[in-house]
């Protein structure tokens, strides 16, 4: 076996010639775009990175946001329902009042309009009682109607201040009114008891007034004597529909 | 016949040195998968790997036997004494 | 029978025989820088199919490169990956007919061998100095430097007779079934030499990634940014 040489020569030119040949024109521009690649895949990275940051913080800034939203709302609801309650009780408490007063008033319209009927009852009673004691006494005999009030009269006269006394008749004659026109006895009855009471005698002017229905009236300018049913009735009648 | 006593010896020699270094490499490429199956049995996830390093491992053995049959071509065919 | 040790010339340029094996690496030279030209000039950054592969075969080279030395691949790269693809594409010359590797011939094989021994020697150098790389040699004891000296000498001549072994009995081999049996059954021997071819390309250029590692020296940083960056 020989080596050759020249062979050996040619081909440890061939192999440098190769490898600078391949280190030119593969290796160096392949690591070259793989490192540039890399590169601009680590940009890409750190931009989508960043980009992401910010998303991220937008996104807490939105939720923080959400939060301080919610959080006036339901404020605003609280005072609204605050507001609410407090308008719900003050128109509770007006309705009370008012349907108070209007019970109040309505009570009291009531007992005045009871106080109004019963009022108006007694007053029918009274005079349903002066009307039926005015028909009983006419049922009286008319010498009852007049002669019985003599004594009365003449004691209500005797009864009255002297000074009044003194003066009755002292301008004419003493009018005096009768349930029914007096008989001459009876007048004569009547004139003498009177003297007799005041220590004179009396003028008298006898009139006739059924509406007396039974008794006397002395009706002197100064002074009335009345003894008669009508003006007891009268009283009666105001007794009874007096309220007190 | 010395020449040819040369070449006898020459073809022998061949012979003997390509047996004798087929014995070797033979012994330990034998152990060598064996022992790879083992680790690929244990860990089947590794095969790869072992099987890249087995036939890495397998052309390195196998370079013994091709240096005595280098040895037996020169011999043969680039025999200085003949 | 042709002996595989001898070698045909073909021609002279001059005092100079050329012989066939120079004129194939001619040939693979042309087709390697062709299409390494062609290439580089497309690349891109958006990467066609082409520029894909290329990309991955110099990251894979480069993890590799990186995995065994543990220093930055870029200084290594061209050398080593110029005896891989040559090599690579040497051995499978083989199916071209009537075309032997030129890996099958001692010599391109001591060329290829003779600067990865240039390369450990230039690496070891820029590596650890002129005093370091020389330390190297004495490494356990000053005893040891002569088994050193000789296995610089003996791994280099081991990488040529491995590589130049098995690409020439792969070829004997086939031309001694194909003088035997003719068509079909050199099939599966050269299927096998194929396998042999592409697992010898490797051996070889993690030889020389191994030598040169060991001579230039693990560097200090370990330079971790393009693995990281993956």
């Amino acid at each position: 076996m020989t080596i050759d040489w020249w062979t050996l020569g040619l081909q440890t030119v061939n192999a440098a010639i190769l490898i600078w040949l391949l280190a030119r024109f593969l290796f160096r521009p392949v690591s070259e775009i793989i490192a540039k690649r890399q590169a601009l895949a680590h940009a890409d990275l750190d931009a989508a990175e960043a980009a992401k940051q910010a998303a991220e913080a937008e996104r807490e800034a939105a939720v923080a946001a959400r939060a301080e939203i919610s959080a006036r709302r339901a404020a605003l609801l609280d005072a609204a329902q605050a507001d609410a309650e407090r308008e719900k009780a003050r128109l509770k408490e007006q309705a009370q009042a008012e349907i108070a007063e209007d019970r109040r008033r309505a009570e009291a319209a009531q007992a005045r309009a009871e106080a109004d009927r019963r009022k108006e009852l007694d007053e029918q009673a009274g005079y349903l009682a002066a009307d039926i004691a005015e028909r009983l006494l006419r049922r009286l005999p008319d010498a009852a109607r007049t002669v019985g009030f003599i004594d009365g009269l003449v004691v209500a006269v005797s009864e009255l201040p002297a000074a009044v006394r003194d003066r009755l008749g002292s301008d004419g004659p003493v009018p005096v009114r009768a349930a029914r026109m007096l008989l001459p006895e009876e007048r004569a009855t009547l004139e003498a008891r009177l003297a007799e009471a005041l220590g004179r005698t009396l003028t008298l002017e006898i009139r006739e007034d059924p509406e007396l229905i039974a008794g006397l009236e002395l009706d002197a300018t100064n002074a009335i004597v009345r003894n008669h049913f009508r003006a007891d009735l009268s009283r009666i009648t105001a007794e009874l529909t007096r309220h007190d | 016949m010395e020449g040819n006593l040369v070449e006898i010896v020459s073809v022998l020699s061949a012979a003997i040195a390509v047996s004798f270094g087929a014995i070797g490499p033979a012994l330990g490429e034998g152990r060598a998968v064996a022992a790879a199956m083992d680790a690929i049995a244990r860990q089947p996830e590794a095969a790869g790997t072992l099987s890249r390093t087995l036939f890495v491992g397998l052309a390195m053995i196998e370079t013994m036997a091709i240096y005595t049959l280098v040895i037996a071509l020169l011999v043969l065919f680039a025999n200085p004494f003949v | 029978m042709q002996s595989p040790l001898e070698h045909v010339v073909l021609f002279h340029v001059g005092p100079v025989p050329i012989s066939e094996p120079v004129v194939v690496t001619w040939l693979i030279m042309a087709g390697l820088g062709l299409f390494a030209f062609l290439s580089a000039r497309k690349l891109a950054i958006l990467p066609s199919r082409t520029q894909t592969v290329l990309e991955l075969f110099v990251t894979v080279l480069d993890d590799q490169i990186r995995e065994t030395m543990r220093r930055d691949p870029a200084p290594f790269r061209p050398l080593i990956g110029t005896l891989l693809l040559f090599v690579l594409f040497a051995n499978w010359m083989s199916l071209i007919p009537g075309i032997e590797p030129p890996t099958a011939h001692i010599e391109t094989d001591a060329a290829l061998a003779l600067w990865v021994f240039v390369a450990t020697i230039a690496f070891g150098i820029s590596g650890r100095g002129l005093r370091g790389y020389l330390d190297t040699f004495v490494e356990p004891s000053w005893v040891m430097m002569p088994l050193n000296l000789i296995e610089q000498i003996t791994r280099t001549f081991s990488l040529i007779i491995r590589l130049f072994g098995n690409v020439m009995s792969g070829v004997f081999v086939v031309g001694i079934v194909l003088s035997l049996a003719g068509l079909f059954v050199p099939i599966p021997l050269m299927a096998l030499e194929l396998l042999t071819g592409a697992v010898q390309a490797y051996i070889f250029a993690i030889l020389a990634t191994v030598f040169i590692g060991a001579a230039a020296g693990e560097s200090e940083e370990i330079p971790l940014t393009a693995k990281e960056s993956e």
